[in-house]
């Protein structure tokens, strides 16, 4: 089976901290993985081997097939980010920052289409022509929203996606995660949201001091049973 | 997506209130000094125009003379401002501007305007080099020190890159939009300047001044080149915004104030200067060994003496078919002219050394790289200055040398008889042009050198710098 996110054996020794301890991970188009854990686990530590921002010490991260650290350009044609505290620029309005983000992923939309991504991730629609410096935290997560899903990747990697966002909206991102799953995209999601993983997530990953020490379907747990289980690894 | 970037960049820039004030600042005082620079170079071009054609008149409408005493009467030679020194006043404020022309003796240029203003000259103009030279760069510093730094602080490099940009598109991207910003608040003053200059009647306007203005408009958009990329780099290698931007302000510091004066000490330390006083004793007493054409008894001029009588077959000074005063005096005039010329070459030679020493600290320092450009190009440099002192020598020697042939001319008794007052009219007048570029292009070849090699070495090593930058 191609999976479209795999890391093998991959490992993160910065100079006074070990962040990753040979991780083994694979994520098959439509799945949505969520990784669970503390801060400092190694969450994000996963998401930027995936994205290349960081070298491995050892081991090996790929995506689509493809080896991160030997071809980390090509890959990022394969993937969208969305960070935890999206920050987009400042002096620009959200459609613009969605159509300079659209262009240097080669994308060159119409304006029509720009609105729609901007309103179908949730962003009211007087506000699209507004500069982002006047947007609140959930209104730049749901520019940010528009910008991974404008992309097409087949990969998602998200990192705290719905932080900051109010319950309607991130209803409606659970939603729009699930319709691209549905359409074959793998999603990588750090969370410490259990019950969005538990909603969204078909499978969950505990991490812990740099280790995914349990993996589990969500389909096999209810939520309470997840919390019990995160819980018992982080006493 | 170089574009994209350069884009987004400008358009972040021209609706960043901060930089709308600075830029409007810094538009303002160039836009000024363009325009005061107008108005001083009209003012002294107009006067020295003047004065030359007076004295010129005042010289050929002499009445019948002896011709000696024309030569003792003499003239001044004043110096035209060249047409780009209304950018770039360059020495000009320190060095003379007229020098009086006289026989038996080259006089030194005086009359600067630092000389006749108050002290506060001596702080610097406001010229357009100054704003270009010192201000832009610190415009630029404080456009482009969070290049990098805030991108990386407010986490939006780490989305710029995920959209499968390299670090080295992004900091090209960055420096043509912020270049682009830069040139927005320059271009506007050039453009004023080269119309000032191409359409005021004060400007000889032509091909060479054009060549000029344009090596002039080229040369700064590489020292700018320089700081937006130098910017960027450090940017893009520092921790904080905090830190690059006090690192750029300790090198604009360094680079503008400190190295430029530390130089100019070396310099004078190194190759130091007689004053003034010494040299008019060193020449007074050089001189001494040379015909004194005013005294019959000189032992030189009595050989002299001989030698014309030998020479003409005839036994008494009356019998010569030339004045025997002429002749003395023009080899006297040929003798101290070179003693002049020998300590006033040593003198240039020296200050020439000391400059020599300032613009190789160019290639350490970008700002002595164009500064010494700047100047060349606008005429105003030291170079320049000789070229019009030697002119205004040359014209000296060759005006007194034809006033001592005609002594020469009148025969013996000359010293009671005079020249018609129409002689004087056929007398050359002073008239002095600003050497053409491609005299002055070799002597810019080393700051010109400095520039490209500052340019050149900065974008490939700090490019290589950026590419192997860590994002998270």
């Amino acid at each position: 089976m191609t999976y479209l996110l795999e890391a093998k054996q991959l490992r993160k020794q910065y100079a006074d901290k070990l962040a990753l301890r040979g991780l083994n991970l694979q994520i098959a188009p439509g799945e949505v993985f969520c990784l669970l854990g503390q801060n400092g686990a190694g969450k994000s530590t996963t998401i930027n081997l995936f994205l290349g921002f960081v070298q491995p010490t050892s081991g090996a991260a790929f995506v689509n097939g493809l080896e991160v650290a030997t071809n980390s350009l090509q890959i990022k044609k394969h993937l969208a980010y969305i960070p935890e505290n999206v920050m987009l620029y400042p002096h620009l309005t959200g459609l613009e920052n969605l159509a300079l983000f659209s262009r240097l992923a080669g994308f060159r939309y119409p304006e029509s289409e720009l609105l729609t991504y901007l309103t179908d991730a949730g962003l009211p629609p007087e506000a699209v022509r507004r500069r982002v410096d006047t947007y609140s935290k959930g209104m730049r997560q749901k520019v940010g929203i528009a910008i991974a899903v404008a992309k097409h990747a087949q990969v998602l990697l998200l990192d705290e996606p719905t932080s900051g966002l109010d319950p309607k909206a991130s209803n409606e991102f659970s939603e729009l995660l699930r319709r691209l799953s549905g359409q074959g995209t793998a999603v990588l999601m750090a969370t410490h949201d259990i019950f969005r993983a538990k909603e969204v997530g078909t499978r969950v990953g505990i991490m812990r001091e740099g280790e995914l020490v349990d993996v589990r379907p969500t389909a096999a747990l209810n939520a309470q049973e997840l919390e019990q289980l995160y819980l018992t690894y982080m006493n | 997506m170089i574009h994209s970037i350069a884009q987004k960049e400008f358009v972040s820039i021209l609706r960043d209130r901060r930089f709308g004030v600075l830029s409007v600042l810094v538009l303002a005082l160039l836009l000024a000094a363009t325009l005061v620079g107008r108005a001083s170079y009209r003012t002294l071009q107009q006067e020295r125009v003047l004065a030359q054609s007076t004295v010129n008149e005042q010289f050929r409408n002499q009445p019948a003379r002896h011709p000696h005493r024309v030569a003792h009467y003499g003239s001044f030679a004043f110096r035209p401002k060249s047409g780009l020194s209304l950018l770039d006043s360059g020495v000009d404020t320190f060095t003379g501007s007229a020098v009086y022309l006289e026989a038996h003796q080259q006089n030194s240029v005086n009359f600067s305007q630092a000389q006749q203003s108050g002290s506060l000259i001596r702080f610097g103009e406001m010229t357009v080099a100054f704003v270009l030279q010192l201000l832009v760069p610190l415009l630029i510093i404080f456009l482009c020190f969070g290049a990098f730094t805030q991108e990386r602080e407010t986490g939006t490099l780490k989305l710029l890159l995920s959209q499968g940009l390299t670090m080295r598109q992004v900091a090209w991207g960055k420096v043509r939009g912020y270049s682009q910003a830069v040139a927005l608040v320059v271009a506007p003053a050039l453009a004023l300047a080269a119309t000032l200059l191409f359409t005021g009647e004060e400007f000889a306007s032509g091909a060479d001044l054009a060549a000029r203005l344009t090596l002039f408009v080229l040369g700064y958009a590489v020292y700018f080149f320089l700081f937006v990329v130098g910017s960027v780099v450090v940017s893009a290698t520092q921790a904080s915004s905090r830190a690059a931007l006090i690192m750029l302000l300790g090198f604009w510091i360094v680079s503008g104030i400190i190295l430029p004066k530390a130089t100019a000490n070396l310099g004078a330390s190194l190759y130091p200067t007689i004053t003034k006083a010494q040299m008019d004793a060193d020449v007074h007493e050089q001189a001494q060994h040379g015909i004194n054409g005013h005294d019959p008894h000189d032992k030189r001029a009595e050989a002299l003496k001989a030698s014309l009588l030998k020479k003409y077959g005839v036994d008494s000074e009356e019998k010569l078919p030339v004045s025997l005063a002429g002749v003395q005096m023009a080899a006297g005039e040929e003798y101290s002219a070179k003693v002049y010329q020998q300590h006033f070459a040593a003198l240039n030679a020296t200050y020439e050394r000391q400059n020599r020493l300032s613009d190789w600290a160019g290639l350490l320092n970008p700002y002595q790289a164009i500064r010494p450009l700047s100047m060349g190009l606008a005429g105003s440099d030291f170079t320049h200055y000789v070229h019009f002192q030697q002119a205004a020598e040359a014209y000296r020697y060759g005006l007194v040398q034809r006033l001592n042939g005609l002594q020469a001319s009148m025969g013996p008794g000359d010293k009671e008889r005079r020249l018609d007052a129409h002689t004087w009219h056929e007398l050359p007048v002073f008239s002095y042009q600003t050497p053409a570029l491609a005299w002055a292009l070799p002597h810019l070849l080393l700051p010109m050198g400095a520039l490209l090699l500052w340019a050149g070495l900065l974008s490939w090593l700090g490019f290589r710098l950026i590419a192997n930058t860590t994002v998270a």
